[in-house]
């Protein structure tokens, strides 16, 4: 299990040379089943940042990540940020915002989202859009 | 009983779908008078200086109103409709400013607000209003605290609305002790019919 926190910062390299490509900057989650989806890289101050496809990624360790050779030309799917964004139940109430994630490295699925009032299973998630993270609301209580 | 909401403070609420992406605000609600409860809602385009939509939020599509959003499940609940018509509708199914009577033909205020029950069901609860003097004493600071309950019989003409006499028997100053009267009344009702 990783956290969305830990990995932010991680050096990439690329395997072979161990070239450094940057440092991992965000990751973008994608939905059904709620998985990792790429990989923002920070380049450098005067470069653009650069999108790697998760599965483009060769390993994955506790200190850095290594980019598979090739693996940049990987189509990168869609996907949004996760940490940072509100959390809002199907009911339309405000739940605050998402602190961190915790995913499994090897199949990218999210396991966890801690938000500022709790952690949600990734069964609860609903929807993750350019206003908020949809949660369904706790079992038991209909929408209502 | 679903938490109560003020109609004013549904203006500007974000309209998001289930996938969490904000399609509109709400700019105005439309009542209908007859079935007691929220209509539609009218909306405005996303940011700041986005005019009116030529689209209307019809209520059947409305997944959940909550505090801080109306919930639909996707974009495709907006319906598509001539402005004109949007601004037709809003005028005829705007209680706020309307003039209240009752069927006794008193006058007792005008309508300030509106109280609506959220979540999926949208049903009219009570008015805010401008109390006149007859109907309650005191300075106008107090009259503009007043709940009236909707009462089972409603009918609105024009810029009118009509409402049972015995209802202002119900009036209350604030929210906590109205829903506290009408939760009494509705208790009273049931132990009645049992």
């Amino acid at each position: 299990m990783m956290l969305f926190s830990r990995v932010r910062g991680l050096p990439v390299l690329t395997p072979g040379d161990a070239g450094r490509v940057g440092v991992v900057r965000a990751l973008t989650v994608g939905g059904a089943p709620w998985r990792v989806t790429s990989v923002r890289i920070a380049r450098g101050r005067l470069r653009k940042d650069a999108a790697v496809a998760w599965s483009a990624l060769g390993a994955a360790g506790a200190d850095l990540l290594i980019a598979r050779s090739g693996g940049g030309s990987d189509p990168v799917p869609a996907g949004r940020e996760l940490v940072g964004s509100r959390v809002l139940t199907e009911c339309g109430e405000e739940r605050g915002t998402v602190l961190d994630a915790a995913f499994d490295p090897l199949t990218a699925r999210i396991e966890a989202v801690l938000t500022t009032s709790g952690e949600l299973p990734p069964d609860r998630l609903l929807g993750l859009g350019d206003h908020a993270l949809v949660v369904r609301a706790p079992s038991g209580r209909a929408p209502g | 009983m679903n938490e109560l909401t003020a109609v004013r403070s549904l203006a500007t609420l974000p309209v998001v779908t289930l996938g969490g992406d904000a399609v509109a605000h709400v700019k105005d609600t439309v009542f209908d008078p007859s079935a007691g409860r929220i209509a539609s809602f009218t909306l405005t385009g996303r940011t700041l200086l986005s005019g009116p939509l030529p689209r209307d939020l019809p209520w059947p599509a409305v997944h959940c109103l909550g505090r801080d959003a109306v919930m639909v499940r996707d974009a495709g609940a907006l319906c598509d409709l001539p402005l004109s018509a949007v601004r037709r509708d809003t005028a005829r199914g705007r209680l706020l400013g309307a003039q209240v009577l009752t069927d006794e033909g008193e006058t007792v205020g005008t309508v300030l607000d509106v109280l609506v029950e959220g979540g999926t069901s949208g049903r009219l609860v009570a008015f805010r209003l401008a109390a006149h003097r007859e109907l309650v004493h005191g300075s106008r600071h107090r009259r503009h605290r007043v709940y009236v309950p909707r009462g089972e019989a409603l009918s609105v003409s024009g810029r009118t609305l009509v409402i049972p006499a015995h209802a202002t028997a119900y009036v209350s100053d604030d929210v906590p002790a109205f829903t506290a009267r009408v939760g009494a009344r509705h208790d009273r009702g049931r132990g009645a019919a049992r």
